[in-house]
This record gives C-alpha cells, sequence and structure tokens, in this order.
C-alpha cells in the first residue's frame, strides 16, 4: 500500500521524480545488483561462454584455438556417434523415469497406510537418494560382479542360469542395468514428492467413492490419480530434466560402454571436452543439449504459468 | 515501508545515515580480513605433488618424502593430492585451464608429457635431472623424454613391466603342462586346459576403456606389427593388426563373463583372487598375492607375454611412471628442489619398496643399493624381479612403439579416444565384419593425428 501511494504521488507530482524516489530507485539498484551479478556469473556467463566457445576448434587445456564458425555443429549433425548418444540418453530418460514414477507412487501408496514401523520405513526409503553416487555405484558394480557378485550367485544357485550373467559389458544388459540402478537411485524423490500430496487429499473424496461402490482400483484411478496429477507433472518434468543431463552414475557404472551403448550427452561432452580435448565440439554437444532441454522448460513453464493462471481465477 | 525502513534505520543507529553504516560495514570486514591476508603472507610456501599411484603404502612413502623435504626446507609445506589413471586427463586439462596446475606431477605414461610439452605446458626438465645426477641414469632412460633434441620435457620416476604374463605354477602342473607358454597357440592351449572348477583362463579386458586399448597395442606388436610407423603413419591396415584382433576374440572364451568391464583393478583381482589361472599385470600382483591370498604366493610367477611366434620378440608395455612439472607452476626453484628430492635413496627406496616390482628404478645406483635389495619380496621373487626390470628397460608404449619410431604426442588422445578399444569390441563383441573394424579404425586414427 505505502509503495502505491509512493508510485502514485510521484506520477502526479513529479514526473522525472524526486531526489529521494532516485535515491530510492538506486537503492534499489543496489539492493538487486548482487542478485543479477551472481545470475550473470552462474548462468549467462557459461551459457554465453559455451556458444562461444563453441564456434572454436579449441585445446582444452590451453583454451586457445582458431575460429571455426559453425564447423563443429556441423560435424555433430554428420556424426553417428552423436546421434546414438542422443537416443542413448532418450532411452535412459524415458525408461529410469518410468520406472522412477511407477515404483515412487507404489511405495509412497504403501507408506501411506497404516503400518508398524511406518516412520522408520519412511526414513529408510529415502536412503538411496541421500548416499553419494560413487557409493552407490560401487555397491552396485560388486552386486554386478561376475566372479563375486550376490546376483549371480544367487541365480545360479537357483539355477536359473548355469554362467555368470554380464550385467555391464554387453547389449541390453548394460543399459538394463543402468536404468534400473538410476531408478533405485532416484524413486524416493518421487515417494516424498507424492506422499506430501497424498496426505493432502481430503478423506471424503474416498468415503464418497465407496459410497458409489468404487473399488481400491477404481478409488486409485478415480480419486487419487487425478489427485496426482499436478503434483506429478511438476515430478515428471523436473527429473526428465535431470535424468537428461545425468553423468556421475553412467559414467561410473560403464562409462558408456559396450562400444557407445550407453553413452549419454554428458558422457560424450566428457569425452570430447576431456578426452580429446577438443572444448569447441564439446561446448557444441552441450549447446545442443541445452536446445533439447529448453523444450522441456518450456513445457515447465508453460505449466506452471497455468497452474498459477487458474490458481489466481 | 520504505520511509519506515530508514526511519528505524536512522533511529535505531542513533541518527546514523544508511551509507555510514554500509561504509562502516564494508570497513569492518576489511579489517577483519586484514589480519588473515597478513597471516597469508607469513605462512610457508606451498607445492602442490598429484599422482595417480596413491595404494596406502605409497602414500606412506610419499608422507616420508614430503616430511623430509619439509625438513629440510624450512617454511615450504608440500600437499600430496591424488588423481586417477583414468581421470588424470580430466583432471590435468581443468587444471591447467584454470591455471592451477600442481607444482609436480608423477607417475602419469610417458605420451601425457609429451603431449603436454608438445603444447608448451611444461617446464623444461633438464635442471631437475641436473640435480639428480644424468650419470645415475640407465643408458637411454630419458630419451623418451627428449621430445624436443636436446630437452627434456620430464623423466622417468620409475619403469614398469605392464603386460607380464602371470601363471600359477600348482595348476600348470595340475594341468600337464610343462613350461610356460611362448606362444599365442601354446597361451590358448595352457588356458584351455587351466580352465575350469570356477577358474578361468585368463582376465583380458574387453572394456571400452584405457586397460583393453593398451592391452590391444601389445597384442599388435606381438603379431609383429604396429598402430603407427615410425613416421607416425596409421599402419593398422595389416595381417599383423587384423591377426592381433582374432588373437583377442579367441581369448573371449577363456576370461570370465564380466572382462567386458574390466579394468587394470578388476583384472588384478581376478588373478591375485584365484579366479584366472593366468594374468597380465605388472609387478603389483607381488605384493597383493602375498597380502590377500598368501595361500597361491608360493606358486605365481611372471614371464614376458607370448607373441604370435617364437620369431616375433616379446613387445613390453612400459607406460614409463614420468616426473613433470607444469610451465606455470609457482616457486618454480623449490618445485625444481621438490622434483629432484623425490630420487633421494632413502625415500625412493621407500617408495619403490612400497609396490615391490611394479614400479622399478630408473637410476642405476638404485639398483644395486643394498637398501634397495633388502626388501622380503624382492629377495623372495628375485628372478621375476629381474625378468621385469629387463622386459621394463626394454619396453615401449604407444608414444615411442619402437626406438625407430618418433614420439607421438597424440598417444594419449588416442588412448582416451577409446578407438582402439573399440575396434576390440566391435570385432570380438559385436561381431562387426573384419574389414569395417579395420578400416574405420585407420579412419578415425588418421582424424586423431590431424585434430
Amino acid at each position: 500500500m505505502t509503495a502505491t501511494t509512493i508510485t502514485g504521488s510521484a506520477a502526479a507530482g513529479a514526473p522525472r521524480g524526486s531526489a529521494l524516489d532516485r535515491r530510492y530507485a538506486m537503492l534499489g539498484l543496489v539492493l538487486i545488483a548482487p542478485s543479477v551479478m551472481i545470475f550473470c556469473m552462474v548462468i549467462v556467463y557459461p551459457l554465453v561462454s559455451a556458444i562461444y566457445l563453441s564456434l572454436f576448434s579449441i585445446y582444452t587445456p590451453t583454451l586457445q584455438g582458431d575460429f571455426v564458425g559453425l564447423d563443429n555443429y556441423a560435424t555433430l549433425m554428420a556424426s553417428g556417434e552423436f546421434w546414438r548418444s542422443l537416443l542413448n540418453t532418450v532411452i535412459w530418460t524415458v525408461c529410469t523415469l518410468t520406472l522412477q514414477i511407477v515404483f515412487g507412487i507404489a511405495v509412497a501408496l504403501v507408506l501411506h497406510q497404516n503400518m508398524a514401523f511406518r516412520a522408520l520405513a519412511r526414513s529408510l526409503i529415502l536412503f538411496p537418494y541421500f548416499v553419494s553416487t560413487v557409493v552407490a555405484v560401487l555397491v552396485w558394480r560388486w552386486l554386478f560382479n561376475d566372479l563375486y557378485g550376490i546376483l549371480n550367485h544367487m541365480m545360479m544357485w537357483a539355477g536359473l542360469v548355469d554362467m555368470p550373467l554380464d550385467y555391464l559389458g554387453s547389449m541390453p544388459n548394460a543399459m538394463i542395468s543402468v536404468v534400473i540402478v538410476g531408478a533405485w537411485k532416484y524413486f524416493p524423490f518421487v515417494v516424498i514428492a507424492v506422499l506430501a500430496r497424498l496426505q493432502t487429499i481430503p478423506e471424503p473424496l474416498y468415503e464418497a467413492a465407496k459410497i458409489d461402490g468404487a473399488g481400491p482400483i477404481a478409488r486409485f484411478f478415480d480419486v487419487t490419480l487425478p489427485q496426482l496429477r499436478d503434483v506429478l507433472v511438476v515430478i515428471i518434468l523436473l527429473r526428465a530434466i535431470w535424468d537428461f543431463k545425468e553423468f556421475d552414475l553412467i559414467f561410473l557404472l560403464t562409462g558408456g560402454g559396450p562400444l557407445i551403448s550407453t553413452q549419454t550427452l554428458p558422457l560424450m561432452v566428457y569425452k570430447d571436452a576431456f578426452g580429446l580435448n577438443d572444448m569447441g565440439r564439446a561446448s557444441a554437444v552441450a549447446v545442443t543439449m541445452m536446445l533439447v532441454m529448453l523444450v522441456f522448460m518450456i513445457a515447465y513453464l508453460r505449466l506452471t504459468g497455468r497452474e498459477e493462471k487458474e490458481a489466481a481465477q | 515501508m520504505t520511509n519506515k525502513i530508514s526511519n528505524t534505520l536512522s533511529s535505531g543507529l542513533g541518527g546514523v545515515s544508511r551509507r555510514t553504516v554500509l561504509t562502516g560495514i564494508g570497513a569492518a570486514g576489511f579489517a577483519a580480513a586484514m589480519p588473515g591476508i597478513r597471516r597469508a603472507h607469513a605462512q610457508e610456501t606451498t607445492l602442490r605433488w598429484w599422482s595417480p599411484q596413491t595404494a596406502p603404502a605409497q602414500r606412506e612413502a610419499y608422507d616420508y618424502q614430503i616430511r623430509t623435504f619439509e625438513e629440510a626446507n624450512p617454511g615450504v609445506k608440500v600437499l600430496f593430492e591424488s588423481t586417477s589413471d583414468e581421470g588424470y586427463p580430466a583432471q590435468m586439462a581443468a587444471a591447467f585451464a584454470s591455471g592451477q596446475a600442481p607444482n609436480v606431477v608423477t607417475h602419469l605414461p610417458s605420451f601425457a608429457v609429451s603431449n603436454y610439452w608438445q603444447n608448451g605446458l611444461l617446464e623444461p626438465f633438464d635442471d631437475v635431472i641436473a640435480m639428480i645426477g644424468p650419470e645415475k641414469y640407465y643408458e637411454g632412460a630419458n630419451k623418451i623424454y627428449e621430445i624436443t633434441p636436446g630437452q627434456h620435457a620430464g623423466t622417468g620416476i620409475g619403469n614398469s613391466a605392464a603386460n607380464m604374463l602371470w601363471v600359477r605354477t600348482d595348476l600348470m602342473e595340475k594341468a600337464g603342462i610343462d613350461a610356460v607358454p611362448r606362444t599365442w597357440d601354446q597361451l590358448r592351449d595352457a588356458a584351455s586346459k587351466m580352465q575350469g572348477g570356477g577358474i578361468y583362463g585368463a582376465p583380458l579386458p574387453y572394456a571400452r576403456n584405457s586397460m583393453t586399448s593398451l592391452v590391444f597395442v601389445c597384442f599388435v606388436h606381438g603379431a609383429g606389427g604396429m598402430i603407427f610407423s615410425p613416421d607416425l603413419e596409421v599402419a593398422v591396415d595389416s595381417a599383423e593388426f587384423r591377426n592381433a584382433l582374432e588373437f583377442y576374440k579367441s581369448m573371449r572364451e577363456f576370461c570370465p563373463p564380466g572382462a567386458t568391464a574390466y579394468s587394470w583393478g578388476e583384472s588384478l583381482t581376478a588373478f591375485v583372487s584365484g579366479a584366472t589361472a593366468t594374468g597380465l599385470y605388472t609387478g603389483r600382483v607381488l605384493a597383493n598375492v602375498n597380502a590377500q591370498n598368501p595361500g597361491i604366493a608360493e606358486f605365481v610367477s611372471a614371464h614376458e607375454y607370448p607373441t604370435v611366434s617364437e620369431d616375433v620378440p616379446h613387445w613390453t608395455f612400459n607406460d614409463f611412471p614420468s616426473v613433470m612439472i607444469p610451465k606455470d607452476a609457482p616457486n618454480m626453484e623449490l618445485t625444481k628442489k621438490l622434483a629432484a628430492h623425490l630420487f633421494e635413496p632413502d625415500g625412493y627406496i621407500r617408495q619403490l619398496h612400497a609396490a615391490p616390482g611394479h614400479v622399478l628404478p630408473v637410476l642405476k645406483t638404485i639398483s644395486s643399493m643394498e637398501a634397495y635389495q633388502d626388501n622380503e619380496i624382492i629377495r623372495k621373487y628375485s628372478d621375476d624381479v629381474d625378468r621385469m626390470a629387463a622386459a621394463a628397460a626394454a619396453g615401449h608404449n604407444l608414444g615411442w612403439e619402437s626406438t625407430a619410431h618418433q614420439p607421438n604426442t597424440k598417444a594419449g588422445q588416442i588412448i582416451a579416444s577409446h578407438v582402439l578399444a573399440e575396434a576390440v569390441q566391435r570385432y570380438v563383441m559385436n561381431g562387426d565384419a573384419m574389414d569395417a573394424v579395420v578400416s574405420d579404425t585407420a579412419m578415425r586414427l588418421e582424424e586423431l593425428m590431424k585434430g
């Protein structure tokens, strides 16, 4: 209210603003300057740098090289490795995200029930999400190990296989393993978000459904799922963005192999930038990745904008 | 509301203006930081030392070398930071690019040194070699570092024989094998006879990593071929290269299923744990077997890796573990003193004893010292250590494939690109046509050499 009064009087009485207004405007600029500077440092500068670097052929350790224009992009578009890596990225993102959502909702529904040790179970379920990726990968690599891994040991003991399975070194096992580990690592995020939303669904909705004769499955699809819709949209968008740029888990599990069967775009960026010391080409891959992720971002912004409009109405 | 904030500030601070308050906060912050700044100036000089060789026993030896250097140079602190065999290209690139390169880097392969030297990132090492004493080195030990005639880009801190064939004499005896395999046919035959009962024939890597590339380079030379000609033209379109691929493929049935994801660590563990009858590794096997599986310690021995026939000489992969100094390293004089200090006999011998037979001395004066010979493992396996030392001394790597070859400054990028490992995977695991694999590999190598 005060701000409105000040603005109004300033507009009516002094079109160019009084000294006090100018000082307040200056103060405003000073106060937002740190935020703007930080934004420029962590968002604008890396973004512009990446685009700028992608126009050069650059030796990484010295960051020196020649201007090549759009050659890096032309090379990428003609590169089978790029398209295969993009396809791998999409396969990884879609599959692991689907598993995360399915398991996340299922576990959240279980943890929403009255059950013994519910608080303990709710705490333990978060463990994969909190554990360091390096530790998680080391544990899984031991589980998958052909000579000493418990998975192979149990499968051979149960008579399911005669010889140990090669989980990480052959296809499609490698991609399936990576997807499963990714789902295990990140599904607790879905559990937390869905569980929070489940606790706010009004109980009368379920009572009314029961009176109408709806069974558990019908209640899930007709009551629970529609109520979860908004939170699921946000989760899917956020997790899609995060999974799309996942690096450490895949790099540590398979290194992108066998061949380039599990090499996603972030791994390609790493290989180009530091293996081949070609920062220009790596930047071109990164910029292309950014453009793909921009699609996710626009979808996210549109959805959140629409929700805000609906809430305002 | 804004007025209220202004008023509150004025009244609460006894009429002091906002500008005065902000100036005061700034001044107070600067004053608070000043003692720190003064302390920083008064603090000791810090030198940073990087290495990918960081086994606990090696770290103990490094700590001793650091302590003695710090005692000899009051006010100097040496900070050890670890890197890794697979991760050093990224860490070094980032360090160079950000101007945060360490003072001394040890144990990187010689071809990494040549690449950095070629791009003007290293300090000439001749002063350090002079401090160590050039006469103490084995003949020609530093030739690989003389990329620019008359100047050394670095020096060796040791030799390694990375592709020694490790055998279990107990399993050989049980299988009725009376001689260590000399040719590939004999190796395949031995692996076949010893495989069974939960033991595989060999732990060769089939992964997309540096070990697969380096082992394949060994096999190409074991077939009598080369990756590049002496004047560094791509030379993979050859019968020898094809023969090496065939041999690698033929060994797959004797390797554990998970060998498709093996690197150095997994391959070593497979042999040391007794899961494979043969191994391919450096002398680190000795210390690990004695510590982790002493039951087989009496039965392991090291030999040069077989070749296609007795007419083709052995080819040992020596990555020539190096010492180098980044050009922009601060405190250059102290840095060079530290680099030279690493070769002081008491510390150097501790470092070598930390992994007996794994890193072998480059100084003949050290090899002949009683203190160096006075090690349980070196004494116990003296024949094996001698064989490894002789093999390493005649060893080469992709950066210097033979004495006739020019130094290949692109070797590090070729290994990091996984071109050679992918050739193995395509032929062995995907079953791609030989001609297509060879042709694609040749093309990619040419691109890398041009790039």
